[in-house]
């Protein structure tokens, strides 16, 4: 089977869940205000099914 | 010695006559190759002319004055020297016909790797700003000026890709891709001051 290629020009955002990290600390993070915790949750419902349940070393889209 | 003198002077009409006749026949051979090889460098010049002067204008300057300094030592009858620059020109304009194609190739590759990456990064990029734009408070590493100066400065990076697009359908990928670069260190730069990770691609 081919190797799926990387694409070099690929500008998804990455945040890798570290131990303790919600959502709502992500949101604050990346975007200064926990309340749009939605916006990361929305661009992620293909792995996630509840925004309290994201995992140690799972990887989000950050929009 | 008188009569010696005499003779002389009855020789050296036609000696003196076959000289310039030599001389004459010496110029006149020297004048054919001269034209040829000129016409030669001018076709050549001209067949490589239309796509090299879009990637390598300089070196098609190079090669015009080449040819101008022949034209002008024909004119004035230095029959060796217009040969000797005309003569090389041809091969010249053959090797810049190659570079032409080489350099076209390489920009071609180069466009289709920045059409492809580039609105992927502005994209992003507005998506940031769209979000950033709801929040009640920036983050830290953001500075609020120069947040809304990039907030400001995106439809110019949208203008700036429709212009390198059209660019590009006309014909002018030198231009299409000096754009493009543009908009990448600009993308590049935004993406930076939003705390965000650059793609590999455009870090190059």
């Amino acid at each position: 089977m081919a190797e799926e290629k990387e694409d070099a020009w690929d500008a998804t955002q990455w945040h890798e869940v570290k131990k303790g990290e919600t959502l709502w600390k992500i949101a604050e993070t990346y975007y200064g205000d926990g309340s749009l915790y939605t916006k990361i949750f929305e661009a992620n419902r293909d792995t996630l099914k509840d925004p309290n349940l994201i995992k140690v070393g799972q990887k989000l889209r950050i929009p | 010695m008188i009569g010696g003198g005499k003779r002389m002077k009855k020789w050296l009409k036609p000696m003196v006559l076959m000289v310039l006749v030599l001389f004459v026949a010496a110029c006149a051979s020297g004048k054919k190759p001269a034209e040829e090889a000129i016409k030669a460098a001018e076709a050549a010049i001209n067949a490589a002319k239309g796509e090299a002067m879009k990637y390598l204008p300089d070196q098609v300057k190079t090669l015009e004055d080449g040819l101008t300094a022949a034209k002008e030592a024909l004119a004035k009858k230095d029959y060796k020297a217009a040969l000797s620059a005309a003569k090389d020109l041809p091969g010249k304009a053959n090797d810049l016909a190659a570079a032409a194609a080489t350099k076209k190739e390489e920009l071609t590759k180069a466009w289709k790797e920045m059409s492809g990456g580039l609105p992927k990064m502005v994209e992003a990029i507005k998506s940031r700003v769209d979000i950033l734009s709801q929040s009640k408070k920036l983050p830290a590493n953001i500075d609020k000026a120069k947040f809304e100066g990039i907030k400001a400065g995106l439809p110019e990076v949208t203008q700036m890709w429709d212009d390198a697009q059209k660019a590009f359908s006309g014909g002018n990928l030198a231009d299409a891709i000096s754009k493009a670069k543009t908009i990448k260190d600009k993308a590049v730069e935004m993406m930076t001051t939003l705390g965000m990770q650059v793609p590999a691609g455009a870090k190059s």
